[in-house]
């Protein structure tokens, strides 16, 4: 079993922002005590506020943006009891941060070809990072497309913030109220449709399940190379409970056993790595 | 500094908080946040005969007041345990003495529960087993081990006749009558009773009419589980000779001396390290500042301290004389 990543720490971090985003979500910023080596995208924390409004476990959110050296923001969909406790928070509230955890995107190739990055809601959040990532590893703005869906248009969440990164953004909503009308697999054929198939593509993609399997379904059918950003439910996010388990491929890279953990393993997997 | 170190079936501990089976990862993935040495003892997951992927998912969901989980023993067998785990884990014991090393052992009988022990009974530095007769997730949560005091001795008798080590028999609190349970394991061989594993317990999404956990019913275990592990600590001590490590809840220093005032040798930690993986170094220093501000006696010195005063009866009430009569 793969040890726990060596640089996670437990620390009390104060809350220094909380800025409504969409229609269901806020973006929580936090001020760690001690300074943090960058961070790559994908990577995640667990959190939870100090006192008793938080339920005793933590709960998972990827690291949407690391504006300073101790300053992190997450991007949090207000979902059940523990997003609702994070809800509440105010500036200089106290919260207890498990991290940084997993193992985040893999390394950027300049040179493989476009890549696109298809998020569906929150699934966006591990993409902020991602394509200024990207982009710094030195693969051309021009190569990287965002393809964001949602069921309408307050679920695109933080989208001029995308638009910002130069790189090219396609909206989609099911309901039309934004961008493309239909889902983002519509919105990828569409691309191919209008602008050929490129000879190879770097798919990425985070959101609901049904979502990321039909997008990996569309990598496999162009034959495009796919990454999946996974939302298991976590007990403990440090690979010490078996809670997060993920079922694996016997001929892919983690196939020496069944399952494998998502909090140590993942949250990113090549596709062809796991079954979910 | 209020000295914190025990004695444990003839072990040497340098603290009463040992890590729970299942809940502190295969083998040493937690020094990063947890020091070896600031642990009394570490005990291993569940180690099988044969591996076993676990049970489907979800596994695990959080209730009002605790934690229910059906992992299913997930673990890569004995085989792997002891050429993949066990090393790194002697290599922190050889150079933190008192930190002991438990291997918690799971069987499907008698004779696996003996065959495992015997298989690590020569590897030195294993301090102790511990064995688990009570894990909820296997075998359709029917508990065969811990819920019939003369199988729970087999079991220990099994064991005992193949190795010299220390036992840690694990219990269950799905019971009526857990210090008969203990007191079968004592007969058995054992040298100290784990009180408890988890209460089954389940959790259900009615809206879509399924299960929190795909097994349907699982292991409760946390905050809300405290109460009821403490009482079955408390009978256990009552019954046996033996030491009793309480286990169930254990979240602060304060919980850990409930635990010492029942009787308890030594406690185990789980579920709250998945609220902060670094809890079980923060406790022990929490736990010798609490001593100290309770005037500095040594631990082992509140061991069984709780006296349950008697009680005195209410007056009688006068029988009414029904009028008429
Ligand atoms: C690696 C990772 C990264 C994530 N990043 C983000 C993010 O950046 N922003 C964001 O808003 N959400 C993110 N999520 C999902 C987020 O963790 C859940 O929405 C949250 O746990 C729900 O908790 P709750 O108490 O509000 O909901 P409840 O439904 O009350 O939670 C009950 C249980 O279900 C679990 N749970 C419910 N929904 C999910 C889900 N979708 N994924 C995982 N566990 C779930 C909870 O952890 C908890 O154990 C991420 C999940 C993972 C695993
Ligand atoms: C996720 C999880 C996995 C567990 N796995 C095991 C196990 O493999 N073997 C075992 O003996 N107990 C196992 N347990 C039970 C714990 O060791 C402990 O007895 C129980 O959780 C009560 O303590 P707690 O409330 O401090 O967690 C597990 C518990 C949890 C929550
Ligand atoms: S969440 Fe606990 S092992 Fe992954």
């Amino acid at each position: 079993m793969p040890a726990v990543a060596p640089d996670v720490r437990v620390h009390e971090a104060r809350v220094h922002l909380n800025r409504p985003c969409g229609d269901d979500a806020f973006v929580l910023g936090v001020t760690l005590p001690e300074e943090m080596a960058p961070l790559r995208a994908g990577r995640f924390f667990m959190l939870r506020r100090k006192d008793e409004l938080s339920p005793e476990i933590p709960r998972p959110f990827s690291v949407y943006r690391q504006t300073g050296p101790r300053e992190l923001e997450f991007l949090v969909k207000i979902h059940g009891r523990g997003t609702r406790a994070l809800h509440q928070s105010r500036a200089g509230d106290v919260l207890v941060t498990i991290g940084p955890l997993g193992l985040g995107w893999p390394d950027w190739q300049a040179n493989a070809g476009p890549k696109w990055f298809v998020a569906g809601g929150i699934g966006s959040a591990p993409f902020m990072m991602g394509i200024e990532q990207a982009i710094a590893a030195g693969v051309p703005a021009d190569q990287i497309t965002y393809v964001y869906g949602g069921r309408t248009k307050g679920f695109l969440y933080d989208l001029d913030l995308f638009t910002d990164l130069g790189v090219r953004v396609i909206a989609a909503t099911d309901d039309g109220s934004a961008g493309f009308h239909g889902n983002v697999v519509q919105a990828c054929e569409h691309l191919i449709e209008s602008e050929g198939k490129p000879e190879r593509v770097q798919v990425f993609t985070c959101g609901p399940d049904p979502m990321m399997k039909a997008v990996v379904a569309f990598a496999d059918r162009q034959g495009f190379e796919s990454w999946v950003s996974l939302e298991t439910y976590m007990g403990c996010g440090v690979g010490i409970c078996n809670g997060c388990a993920v079922g694996t491929t016997p001929e892919g890279q983690l196939a020496d056993w069944p399952v494998a953990k998502c909090c140590t393993d993942g949250p990113v997997f090549r596709a062809s790595d796991i079954r979910f | 500094m209020a000295d914190l170190s025990i004695e444990l079936a003839g072990l040497r501990l340098a603290n009463p908080l040992l890590s729970a089976s299942g809940t502190f990862g295969h083998g040493v993935e937690m020094t990063p946040l947890v020091s070896f040495e600031s642990l009394g003892g570490w005990v291993s997951k569940t180690v099988t005969a044969q591996p076993r992927a676990g049970n489907a998912m979800p596994r695990i969901h959080e209730t009002a007041a605790g934690f229910l989980n059906s992992i299913g023993l997930e673990n890569k067998g004995i085989d792997h345990y002891q050429e993949a785990t066990l090393p790194s884990v002697l290599a922190e014991r050889a150079r933190h003495p008192h930190t002991i090393v438990v291997t918690n052992l799971g069987g499907h009988t008698a004779e696996e529960f003996a065959q495992l022990a015997q298989r690590l009974d020569e590897v030195e530095g294993i301090d102790a087993f511990e064995i688990n007769l009570s894990c909820p997730n296997v075998d359709g949560g029917k508990l065969p081990y811990s819920t019939d005091p003369a199988r729970a001795e087999e079991v220990m008798a099994g064991v005992r006749r193949v190795t010299q080590k220390p036992l840690f028999a694990k219990v269950s609190p799905n019971v009526t009558r857990v210090d008969e349970i203990a007191k079968g394991c004592e007969a058995g061989g054992a040298d100290a009773i784990t009180a408890c594993n988890t209460l089954l317990g389940m959790a259900v999404d009615w809206r879509r009419g399924r299960p929190r956990l795909a097994t349907g019913a699982g292991g409760y275990s946390g905050a809300g589980v405290m109460p009821v592990a403490l009482r079955c600590a408390w009978q256990c001590a009552q019954a046996v000779a033996i030491p009793i490590i309480g286990c169930g809840g254990i979240r602060s220093a304060e919980d850990v001396m409930e635990f010492v005032a029942v009787g308890c040798a030594a406690v185990q930690v789980g579920t709250a390290s998945f609220s902060d993986p670094s809890c079980l170094a923060r406790m022990g220093q929490e736990l010798s500042d609490l001593l100290d501000r309770e005037g500095g006696r040594p631990l082992s010195e509140w061991v069984g301290t709780l006296e349950v005063p008697p009680q005195t009866p209410w007056r009688q009430t006068q029988e009414r004389q029904t009028p008429g009569c």
